[in-house]
């Protein structure tokens, strides 16, 4: 079975990407910078109750590294990196309180997490804290696209539920 | 818990930081230091919070005179002698918007410190 968990992991890391890759092709959808669905979070809360751990932090690290040399600079590398990890060892540590049918809360908490990491480092490499008003948006947008991501990723993990990996 | 007990914290959240986000934003910033330049040198240096009364600074260049009025935590372009007037359309000076710029007479009027406007800063970095 190890071949095939193999490349159950790389499947969703390319599919990740590709998502991610279009998602930052598409013109923001808000004026707000920092506003985005995340669909890419989608394959690694799959992976993370499909497959594992191991598996969702590859297709997640794996996603970061690739998306920012397919798309962005090496400034959106260091937020990708901030919320990725920090929203990675939340879905983690939370990941037992949550059943497949509340992967959207799990989602949502991580998503805020996410934001909550970029906005940090954010404010560490501007060295502004002028833009702490900011904050509530991102707790906001956090909360809206971690629900949908998660309904997602539940939605599929649902109806593969009698499926092994 | 339960989904109901999670939709509810969740949207409470939101609604805390939405009412949050309203009331910072109505704040007014410490300071509001605005620069009026002609030819790129810098005219005149303005903090609109201490700004008492109404007033009136004339500036006049190649195209005629413009008129910048000036009350307190506002400025705009009040009359302008250049054909298209677009300074004076441009309205008031906001946070976080454009300067206002008069082309003909080569005036810029924008806000000195911009480091509590985020787009200032992430923008560049996008």
């Amino acid at each position: 079975m190890k071949t095939k968990n193999l490349i159950l992991t790389a499947i969703l890391t390319a599919l990740a990407l590709a998502a991610f890759t279009i998602e930052a092709a598409i013109p923001p959808l808000t004026p707000i910078y920092g506003i985005k669905l995340g669909i890419a979070n989608v394959f690694t809360l799959f992976a993370l109750y499909a497959l594992g751990t191991r598996q969702a932090a590859a297709v997640l690290f794996l996603r970061i590294v690739l998306g920012s040399i397919f798309t962005g600079q090496l400034v959106s590398f260091i937020y990708s990196l901030t919320g990725g990890v920090l929203s990675f060892v939340l879905m983690i540590l939370l990941k037992r309180f949550f059943p497949i049918k509340q992967v959207w809360v799990l989602s949502a908490l991580c998503a805020v997490m996410h934001n909550v990491g970029q906005f940090a480092a954010a404010v560490l490499m501007t060295g502004t804290v002028q833009i702490l008003y900011y904050l509530p948006v991102l707790v906001i947008a956090g909360i809206i696209a971690g629900t949908f991501t998660g309904l997602c990723a539940q939605l599929v993990l649902m109806r593969l539920k009698k499926q092994t990996y | 818990m339960k989904n109901r007990v999670w939709i509810i914290v969740l949207s409470l959240s939101v609604l805390i930081c939405a009412v949050c986000w309203l009331y910072i934003s109505n704040l007014s910033p410490l300071s509001q230091i605005v620069g009026i330049y002609q030819n790129g040198t810098l005219v005149e240096k303005i903090d609109l919070n201490s700004v008492t009364g109404k007033r009136e600074i004339t500036l006049s260049g190649e195209y005629g005179k413009n008129t910048v009025l000036v009350s307190n935590g506002h400025i705009m372009m009040k009359s302008a002698e250049c054909p298209d007037k677009l300074c004076v359309k441009h309205g008031e000076l906001k946070n976080g918007g454009s300067p206002i710029v008069c082309l003909p007479n080569r005036i810029v009027i924008k806000f000195e410190d911009t480091s509590y406007s985020a787009d200032a800063k992430t923008g560049a970095l996008r």
